[in-house]
């Protein structure tokens, strides 16, 4: 039921923003919905992360850690796709729209990729003793991190080129295939990781499952309305660059 | 607790942070365009 839910929020996310994308300056009031979705679902979020979701057995309190690190994974993920999604569809039409959606994308996914490797290691402290090892999930994870990293420098070295719009786009498309390394990292290490496996197949107590679903339905609209926000800013600053180039011509 | 708090803090700082950085990009970015026209 919630993972249902969890997929549902990803295509309705999904086609939201692909329709956004096509006409922000006059299509971007929708956000003031989905940002109070976003905000109405938080203070749900962190009342079954507080009191619905049990102390677990053996790691304590710390557990709880997991309902933020966890919900991150999709929004990392889904801003990727998206940066990827947003670079085929620019590499067709050669359309700027699009290349406003694969940056939103590729920025906001770092965000939440940063947010998972902060919490993370918040967590492995007192559970491992250790901020950081390097474990494969957790290497592959920071080699994600620097693949899009890398993709934002390159944007903001050579704004407003078609270029570095067509060069990036190709990259964002290719950027993907690290994910299934991360994802099934834990799986490719055979026992020899220190991070846990997958929630997904660790079957987690309805009630931990529900929280972590939960939060990650609150993160995918609280993505969906950063990414919003940040194509309307890249709207704004290409309107900003033809008047600029108008004006000096 | 500490470490718990510390986690969703860290959450909060992140998310609000970058939303705010945007909020500001964007009161820049329309100063600008009133400016040129």
């Amino acid at each position: 039921m919630v993972s249902a839910a969890v997929m549902l929020s990803v295509v309705l996310a999904l086609v939201w923003l692909l329709w956004l994308a096509r006409d922000v300056g006059s299509r971007i009031a929708s956000s003031r919905w989905i940002g109070a979705l976003a905000l109405a679902l938080i203070p749900v979020w962190l009342y079954l992360v507080a009191w619905y979701a049990p102390i677990e057995a053996v790691q304590g309190i710390i557990q709880k850690i997991f309902y933020v690190h966890i919900p991150a994974i999709i929004p990392t993920y889904f801003g990727f796709v998206l940066a990827a999604i947003g670079g085929a569809l620019y590499l067709r039409t050669r359309d700027d729209r699009w290349d406003q959606l694969a940056v939103a994308g590729a920025e906001v996914g770092v965000v939440f990729c940063t947010l998972m490797l902060l919490v993370g290691p918040i967590w492995a402290k007192p559970a491992w003793g250790h901020w950081w090892v390097w474990d494969l999930r957790l290497t592959t994870t920071l080699m994600l991190w620097f693949i899009y990293v890398a993709y934002l420098f390159l944007r903001s070295f050579a704004f407003g080129s078609d270029t570095a719009k067509t060069f990036t786009a190709v990259y964002g498309i290719a950027g993907i295939a690290a994910i299934p390394f991360v994802y099934f990292a834990v799986d490719l290490a055979q026992g020899s990781t220190l991070h846990p496996s997958n929630p997904a197949r660790e079957g987690l107590p309805p009630e931990m499952g529900r929280t972590v679903g939960v939060g990650m339905i609150t993160f995918i609209w609280i993505f969906a309305w950063l990414v919003a926000k940040r194509l309307e800013l890249a709207s704004l600053q290409a309107r900003a660059l033809v008047a600029s180039r108008v004006g000096g011509a | 607790m500490p470490w718990v708090v510390a986690a969703y803090a860290v959450t909060a700082v992140v998310l609000v942070g970058y939303a705010l950085q945007l909020r500001a990009a964007r009161s820049a970015a329309l100063r600008d365009q009133q400016r040129r026209s």
